[in-house]
C-alpha cells in the first residue's frame, strides 16, 4: 500500500500536525504528586524489586519439596534424573527444578486470570469506552492490589490497560526464566513464585473491577440475593442451556437475548464453574433478581453432561474439560465455543448468520461451532437450545444406563482395582460393583458426594465399564434433591464496612478471618466445607468464600433446612459469612487486608508493597483454606497471599503441588522482628507457623486455623480469644490440649477466662512459671512481653531513625 | 477442663439462640419480670462464693413455662467502688451467654433469659451452678473483686418488692453519668487497645468524651485501669487546665507526646480546628469543614451518598484515619454528639450545618431544640449552593460568622480563626480529577487555546506509523 521505510526523514513544513503522546515515563509519580499521594519505593516492581522482602519471608518459611517425579524432561539433553543430589545436564538441581515447576504452575495460573482480565477489559472498553469510570461501591481505595503493586490509582477502564501491560510484561519475564540455562538457585525461583502470585492478584483485580463496573454486578452489597444452586434445581423439561467456564463476556449477550425476548420462563440457563457465579451477579445490583442458576463446580461438569439434560453447551475459558465436545457428541448436544482459548477444532462461524449456524448445528452437520461474535452468540445459543430440546426429545436420547443395565455392568467387573488405583480419592468402587451384582446400588450412591467427577475410573477400566455413569444413575434420587442456595458474589469489602468491623478487629473480639477458597478436589466430599465454615462462624470468625468453595458451601442444609448463607448474615462483621464472588474475586480478599493497613494505620498504599505486606504479616489474623485446590490458578492465588504474609492451608491433594513453606517454631532466631519505635529486636510467637502447608483432615485443620490467626501485635483480649479457640478446637477435634499453647501466653490476661485458674496451675506445675497467687498474676515464665504499643516490623528501614 | 460445672463455658456460645421448641424455661423477659443488679459492698457484708436462692430452683420448674428471675451480685474489695457497678453488671450479659444452653438478652430490668432443654438434660438443674460460674468469671476478669456473692430470686412477690429498689439504683447511676463532667474528675483514661493496628493513635477518654470507636467510656477506662494499671487502658492525670473551653490539659498533652512517640504534643479534646483529637480507623462519624459556609458537616458510615462538598464518607474517612491529627476532618463516635462539650471550642451545635437524615434522627434529642430545624440533611441540601440557601432561609447562627468575616474582610483576608484551617482543608475539597490524559494540552493546527508549538530544526522520531486508507 505504501513505500514508507524506516529511517530518517526531513520535514520542511508542518501543517495540521497532531502529536499524540502515548505514554509518559514518570507519569505515575507525577499524577500521584498532583493528587497529594505519596508513591512508595516500588511502583511496578520488576522481578528483583521485592526480592529482599521475599528472602526475608523465605528465611523464616523455608521451602520443603516433595517431588512427584525426580526427573526433568524440559530439553533434549534429558530426561535427567535429579534424584540423590544429582544435577541435570544443564546443571540444575532438584530444589531449583522443583521451585521452577512451581513457578511454571503459578505463572500459568496468573496468566489464566490476567488473560481473562485482558479479554474482558478489551471487550468492555469496546462497548463502554476507555473513559468509563470504575465503580465498585463506596470505597476510597478501589483497587488495593493494583495500587499497592503498580502505584496506579485507576479511575477508568482505560487506566486498567496500563496495569495489564505491566502484569503481562512481568509474566513474560518470569516465563523466560523457566527456560533451560536461566535461574539456578531455588531461593530465587521461590522469589519469582511469590512475584507471580502477586501479579495474579493484580490480574484478578483488573478482571473483577472491569466487570463489576460495567455489568451491573453487586458492589460491596451485603444484601446480594440468594441464588439457586445444584443439579437438582434444573428443570429438565424445559430446554436447557448449559454454560461452562469463567469469563462472562459472551454469556451476557445470551442472557440479554433471553430477557429481551421474554424467554426467561421458557428456558433453563445453568452454569458450571465461575461463569455460573458471574452469571448470577449479572445485573443484580440494586435488588435485581438472578437470571441464571448455578449447577456447581468442575466436579459436576462430566456428570451434568453425561446426564444428557443439556440441549446446548456453551464454553468460554478455564477449568473446562478438554473432552466436552467428545462427551457432548455422544449425546447429540451441540457445543459452542466462544473464546480463543478453547476452540476444539470447530469451524469458525463468527461471520455467519445465526440462522445458518442454527440450521447446521441442529441438523448435526457440525457437532459445534466457534462463535466469537457475541451478538450472533446471543441469538444462536438460546434459539438453538429451544430447537434442540424438541429434536433431542424426539430422538429419544438415552444418557445413563438403566437399573437393569447397572446390574449387568456390575457383573462385568473383574475386581482388578485399576479404577481404585487411578481414582484421586481412591474411592471404594470395587465394593460398589460387588454389591451391584446383587442389585444393591446403595454403595454407588454413597460415592456420589465424595466423587470429584474426573472420569479416570472409566479410562482405567480394562472392561470399559462406565463407572461414572453408574454412580450417577444410582444417585438419581439424591441428585434430584441437590438444591441449595448460594449468596451471589458481592464483590469487594467496602471501606466503611472495614471501619465498622474495625472495633472488633482491633479490640480482638473477632478472632480472625478464614478465607475458604479454591476448587473442588476435596479429599472427602463437599460436606467438610460446611463443617469447617459452621464451626468457625459459630466462633465469631469472619468466613469469606469465593469460587468453587462458595458454590459447594451452598449445597448443604442444617436441621432447619437452611444453608449457611441463610443462617449467617453477609456483612464484614464477626460471625458473618461472605461470598466475594468468582475466582477473580479472590483479589478482594487480599484487597481487604491491604485496606486494613490503609485505613487503620494510614499506611501509604501506592507502590508500597513491602510495607503493606509487613503490616499484614504482623497484624492481620487471616488464614486461607483451599481445601480442594487442584489448579494452577489456585497455587497462584495462594502464592499471592503468601507474599503478603497470609498463610494458606491446602487439603491433602495439595501435597501434589510438591512444595510447602514451613517455619521452624523451635528455631528461636527465626522468630524475631524489630520494634519500629526504636529498631530494637523483639521476639514474636511462631505464628503463622507456615505460609503454605497441607492438612490431612478437617480435625487437624481446625486447631491449625485458630492457632495461625495469632499475630505478634495481638492485644490481650485478642490473644485470649484466639487462644481460647485454639485450645477448644484442639480438645474438640484432636482430643487433647495443644502442646504449645503456653508459648503464646505473655501475661495472665492472655489466658482463656473460664480456665484461668486451672491454666495458671499448669503453668506453675508443668512449666515452672512463677505465679503470685494472691493477685493471680504471672511473675515470671513468659518469653515475650505484652506491649500493645510495640510496632513489630520485619523491615529495618521502617524503624524510627532509619531511612 | 472446667469440670466442676455441668456445662461448657466458652465465647463460642455467645451467639447461641434458644428457640421455643428447644427451651426448657423462659426467665424474666417482656411477659414476666426480673432484673440484674451489681452492688458494691463492704468486705464484711459479703461472704465470698455464697449463693442464695429465693423461690423455686430450675429443678422445680415446669418444662415449657415462664418464671420471673432477678440476679443480684454483691461485690467487695479494696478497689471496689460504686462507679464500677455498671461495668461489672454489663459482664453478666456477656458471661451468661458464654454458658452453653443459657441465653441472656438485654440488660437491667429488661433482661430476658432462656435455658435450653439440652442444658438441663446435661445437668444444669440448679441456678447455683450458673451463679457460681458467673462469680468465677467476674473474679477472673476483674481481679479487683476480692469477694462476691449472688442472690437469685425467682419468687414474683419478692421481685416486685426489690425491683423498685433496683430501678432507683439505675436512675441514680444514670444521673451520675449525666452529671459527671470533665471538670468533676482529676483523672482521664487513655486507651491504646487499637495501637496494635493504628500505632500513633492516642485515645483520651473523659466523662464528656467517649472513645472514637464508641466501645470505651470513662467508667470502662476506670475499671480496666484498676484491673491492670499497666494494661491497655490507664489513668492520665488531668494535670493543669490550659483551656477549659477547648479542653486542653497539661496531663493530656504530656500523654499525647509520650504515646505518639513525639508525633503530637498537644490535643484539645473538644476542638475541631486546633490540635484536634487524633482519629483511628473505627470512628463512626467523620466531621468535615465546609469553607464556603464556614460550617461543619458530619457524615456517618451508613450514608452511601455524597455530602454537600461532593465527597463520600469513605473518601473523607480515607483522609482522616490512621491515628493522625488532621485539621479539617475529625472522626468521632456517635455518642460524642450527646456530650455537652461537643466541639464547644468551635461553637458546638451552632457550627453544625449538615448531617445525613438518618444520623440526625438518631441524635435528634441531643441537638439543642433551637438548632434542630437548622441543620440541613441531604433532603435539604445536596451541594454547597443549596446548603448556603438553606442556612440563609433558616437564619442559621452560622450567618453571624459570615457577617463577621465580611466586616473584617477589608482589614484581614479572612477570619483569624479559620484562615490557616481553610488553607488546609480547601485542597481536599477538590473533586478527584478524572484521569491524567484529558488534562494533556490539546494541540490542533492553528486552533485557539491549547499550546502552540513551534518546530524549528526539530527531529521527530516516530516509533510506528500506521497507514490507513483515507476516508
Amino acid at each position: 500500500m505504501s513505500d514508507i521505510e524506516t529511517g530518517k526523514f526531513s520535514i520542511d513544513e508542518l501543517e495540521n500536525v497532531q502529536i499524540t503522546i502515548g505514554k509518559i515515563v514518570g507519569a505515575i509519580e507525577k499524577k500521584a504528586k498532583e493528587e497529594g499521594v505519596e508513591v512508595g519505593p516500588t511502583p511496578k516492581p520488576g522481578i528483583s524489586g521485592l526480592r529482599d522482602w521475599d528472602h526475608k519471608l523465605l528465611s523464616r518459611y523455608q521451602p520443603v519439596y516433595t517431588p512427584v517425579c525426580d526427573q526433568c524432561c524440559y530439553c533434549t539433553f534429558g530426561k535427567c534424573d535429579l534424584g540423590g543430589n544429582k544435577e541435570g545436564a544443564c546443571g540444575i538441581n532438584m530444589e531449583a527444578h522443583q521451585a521452577r515447576e512451581t513457578l511454571l504452575r503459578v505463572i500459568t495460573g496468573a496468566a489464566a486470570h490476567s488473560a481473562h482480565g485482558r479479554h474482558i477489559l478489551h471487550h468492555l472498553i469496546d462497548i463502554y469506552g476507555r473513559d468509563k469510570a470504575i465503580d465498585v461501591g463506596p470505597s476510597n481505595l478501589v483497587a488495593p492490589n493494583t495500587q499497592a503493586v503498580t502505584g496506579i490509582k485507576p479511575e477508568t477502564l482505560g487506566d486498567l490497560e496500563e496495569v495489564m501491560d505491566y502484569v503481562e510484561e512481568q509474566i513474560n519475564q518470569l516465563l523466560a526464566t523457566v527456560h533451560a540455562g536461566q535461574e539456578g538457585a531455588a531461593i530465587d525461583f521461590e522469589s519469582k513464585v511469590l512475584h507471580g502470585g502477586m501479579l495474579d492478584h493484580v490480574g484478578m483485580e483488573v478482571s473483577d473491577l472491569a466487570q463489576m463496573s460495567c455489568l451491573g454486578m453487586p458492589k460491596s452489597d451485603t444484601e446480594a440475593p440468594l441464588v439457586e444452586i445444584g443439579m437438582g434445581c434444573i428443570d429438565s423439561k424445559k430446554p436447557v442451556l448449559l454454560v461452562i467456564g469463567h469469563n462472562v463476556s459472551g454469556v451476557t449477550y445470551i442472557m440479554d437475548y433471553i430477557h429481551d425476548h421474554n424467554l426467561d420462563d421458557k428456558i433453563e440457563l445453568g452454569g458450571l464453574c465461575c461463569t455460573a457465579i458471574d452469571m448470577t451477579r449479572y445485573k443484580v445490583e440494586n435488588g435485581g433478581q438472578p437470571r441464571a442458576k448455578v449447577i456447581g463446580t468442575l466436579a459436576k461438569e462430566l456428570k451434568m453432561i453425561r446426564s444428557g439434560v443439556p440441549d446446548v453447551i456453551v464454553v468460554d475459558e478455564q477449568c473446562v474439560r478438554a473432552d466436552v465436545l467428545e462427551e457432548a457428541k455422544k449425546l447429540s448436544i451441540p457445543v459452542i465455543t466462544t473464546n480463543e482459548k478453547i476452540m476444539y477444532g470447530l469451524p469458525n462461524r463468527s461471520k455467519d448468520s445465526a440462522k445458518d449456524i442454527i440450521e447446521d448445528l441442529s441438523t448435526f452437520k457440525d457437532p459445534g461451532a466457534l462463535i466469537l461474535d457475541y451478538d450472533t452468540l446471543g441469538e444462536v445459543a438460546p434459539e438453538l437450545a429451544i430447537k434442540m430440546s424438541k429434536i433431542r426429545e424426539d430422538m429419544g436420547i438415552k444418557a445413563l444406563p438403566s437399573d437393569e443395565e447397572l446390574q449387568g455392568l456390575s457383573e462385568k467387573c473383574v475386581q482388578c482395582a485399576a479404577c481404585e488405583m487411578d481414582c484421586p480419592a481412591n474411592l471404594p468402587i470395587m465394593a460398589a460393583m460387588k454389591a451391584g451384582v446383587d442389585k444393591d446400588f446403595s454403595k454407588f450412591e454413597e460415592l456420589h458426594d465424595v466423587c470429584i467427577g474426573c472420569g479416570r475410573c472409566d479410562q482405567a477400566c480394562p472392561k470399559d465399564i462406565p463407572v461414572l455413569d453408574m454412580i450417577e444413575q444410582a444417585s438419581r434420587k439424591i441428585i434430584r434433591e441437590e438444591k441449595g442456595l448460594m449468596r451471589a458474589g458481592r464483590g469487594q469489602i467496602s471501606d466503611p464496612e472495614i471501619r465498622e468491623e474495625g472495633v472488633n478487629l482491633v479490640l480482638g473480639t473477632t478472632p480472625g478471618i478464614i478465607a475458604m477458597v479454591g476448587c473442588s478436589n476435596y479429599p472427602n466430599g463437599t460436606r467438610d466445607l460446611y463443617t469447617v465454615a459452621d464451626e468457625m462462624l459459630k466462633r465469631n470468625y469472619i468466613v469469606v468464600m469465593s469460587g468453587c468453595s462458595a458454590m459447594d458451601l451452598g449445597m448443604y442444609k442444617n436441621e432447619d433446612g437452611q444453608t449457611l448463607y441463610e443462617k449467617y448474615p453477609a456483612k464484614f462483621l464477626a460471625g458473618n459469612l461472605i461470598n466475594v464472588g468468582s475466582c477473580v474475586s479472590n483479589s478482594h480478599i487480599t484487597g481487604t487486608a491491604i485496606k486494613v493497613a490503609a485505613i487503620f494505620a494510614q499506611r501509604n498504599v501506592s507502590g508500597n508493597y513491602e510495607e503493606i505486606a509487613d503490616y499484614i504479616t504482623n497484624r492481620i489474623g487471616a488464614v486461607g483454606v483451599a481445601w480442594g485446590a487442584y489448579s494452577q490458578k489456585a497455587i497462584a492465588i495462594g502464592s499471592g497471599c503468601n507474599r503478603l504474609g497470609i498463610p494458606v492451608v491446602v487439603g491433602p491433594h495439595g501435597s501434589k503441588y510438591r512444595r510447602a513453606l514451613i517455619g521452624k517454631p523451635y528455631d528461636e532466631a527465626a522468630w524475631k522482628v524489630y520494634d519500629a519505635r526504636d529498631g530494637s529486636e523483639m521476639p514474636i510467637p511462631s505464628s503463622p507457623e507456615f505460609l503454605l502447608t497441607t492438612a490431612e483432615s478437617v480435625e487437624e485443620l481446625f486447631p491449625m486455623l485458630a492457632k495461625n490467626c495469632i499475630r505478634p501485635s495481638d492485644n490481650n483480649m485478642g490473644r485470649m480469644i484466639k487462644l481460647t479457640h485454639y485450645m477448644e478446637l484442639s480438645q474438640k477435634y484432636l482430643g487433647h490440649m495443644p502442646e504449645d499453647w503456653y508459648k503464646f501466653v505473655r501475661t495472665e490476661t492472655d489466658l482463656p477466662l473460664a480456665k484461668r485458674e486451672q491454666l495458671l496451675k499448669i503453668l506453675e506445675a508443668d512449666h515452672g512459671w512463677e505465679i503470685d497467687w494472691k493477685r493471680k498474676k504471672i511473675i515470671s515464665g513468659p518469653t515475650m512481653k505484652s506491649d500493645v504499643s510495640a510496632q513489630p516490623t520485619n523491615v529495618k528501614r521502617l524503624c524510627k531513625g532509619e531511612c | 477442663m472446667a469440670d466442676e460445672f455441668p456445662f461448657e463455658i466458652s465465647p463460642m456460645f455467645e451467639g447461641e439462640r434458644i428457640r421455643k421448641d428447644g427451651m426448657f424455661v423462659e426467665l424474666a423477659g417482656p411477659k414476666s419480670k426480673g432484673f440484674e443488679l451489681v452492688r458494691a459492698a463492704d468486705m464484711d457484708d459479703v461472704e465470698d462464693g455464697r449463693f442464695t436462692l429465693i423461690g423455686p430452683d430450675l429443678s422445680d420448674m415446669e418444662e415449657g413455662s415462664r418464671y420471673p428471675l432477678a440476679m443480684v451480685y454483691k461485690i467487695a474489695g479494696e478497689l471496689v467502688e460504686a462507679d464500677l457497678e455498671s461495668i461489672v453488671e454489663r459482664r453478666n450479659h456477656e458471661f451468661q451467654n458464654y454458658i452453653q444452653g443459657f441465653m441472656h438478652l438485654n440488660q437491667r430490668d429488661d433482661v430476658w433469659m432462656r435455658v435450653s432443654k439440652d442444658a438441663v438434660e446435661k445437668g444444669m438443674t440448679s441456678f447455683e451452678s450458673v451463679a457460681q460460674a458467673i462469680m468465677m468469671l467476674f473474679k477472673n476478669e476483674l481481679p479487683f473483686i476480692e469477694a462476691v456473692e449472688a442472690i437469685y430470686i425467682t419468687d414474683m412477690d419478692e421481685i416486685e418488692k426489690e425491683i423498685e429498689n433496683a430501678r432507683a439504683v439505675y436512675k441514680g447511676r444514670d444521673e451520675r453519668t449525666r452529671d459527671l463532667h470533665d471538670e468533676d474528675v482529676d483523672t482521664f483514661y487513655g486507651c491504646t487497645l487499637c495501637a496494635s493496628f493504628a500505632p500513633t493513635n492516642v485515645c483520651v477518654v473523659t466523662p464528656d468524651r467517649i472513645s472514637l470507636c464508641g466501645a470505651i467510656n470513662w467508667f470502662d477506662g476506670r475499671a480496666a485501669a484498676k484491673v491492670d494499671p499497666e494494661g491497655p487502658q490507664f489513668a492520665i492525670p488531668k494535670g493543669d487546665v490550659i483551656d477549659a473551653e477547648s479542653g486542653e490539659y497539661t496531663g493530656v498533652n504530656e500523654a499525647a507526646k509520650r504515646l505518639s512517640s513525639g508525633e503530637y504534643d498537644r490535643i484539645k479534646l473538644h476542638s475541631f480546628f486546633e490540635y484536634p483529637h487524633t482519629s483511628c480507623g473505627c470512628f463512626e462519624v467523620v466531621g468535615f469543614y465546609i469553607p464556603e459556609v464556614d460550617g461543619i458537616g458530619w457524615v456517618d458510615r451508613d450514608f452511601a451518598g455524597t455530602a454537600p462538598n461532593g465527597l463520600q464518607f469513605s473518601t473523607m474517612a480515607g483522609q482522616t484515619g490512621g491515628g493522625k491529627q488532621v485539621v479539617g476532618f475529625l472522626g468521632v463516635g456517635v455518642n460524642y454528639f450527646r456530650s455537652p462539650k461537643f466541639i464547644q471550642s468551635d461553637g458546638g451545635w451552632e457550627r453544625v450545618v449538615w448531617m445525613p437524615k438518618m444520623l440526625k434522627d438518631k441524635v435528634l434529642n441531643d441537638i439543642p431544640e433551637e438548632m434542630r430545624d437548622l441543620v440541613a440533611t441531604e433532603e435539604d441540601a445536596a451541594d454547597v449552593d443549596s446548603l448556603r440557601n438553606f442556612l440563609k432561609d433558616k437564619n442559621h447562627p452560622i450567618l453571624e460568622r459570615w457577617v463577621e468575616e465580611e466586616e473584617e474582610a477589608p482589614e484581614e483576608e479572612e477570619a483569624t480563626e479559620a484562615a490557616p484551617q481553610a488553607g488546609f482543608a480547601a485542597p481536599q475539597m477538590q473533586m478527584p480529577t478524572g484521569g491524567f490524559m484529558p488534562s494533556m494540552p490539546m494541540m490542533t493546527g492553528g486552533g485557539s487555546g491549547g499550546v502552540k508549538i513551534v518546530l524549528k530544526n526539530a527531529k521527530v522520531s516516530i516509533e510506528k506509523v500506521i497507514i490507513k486508507k483515507q476516508d
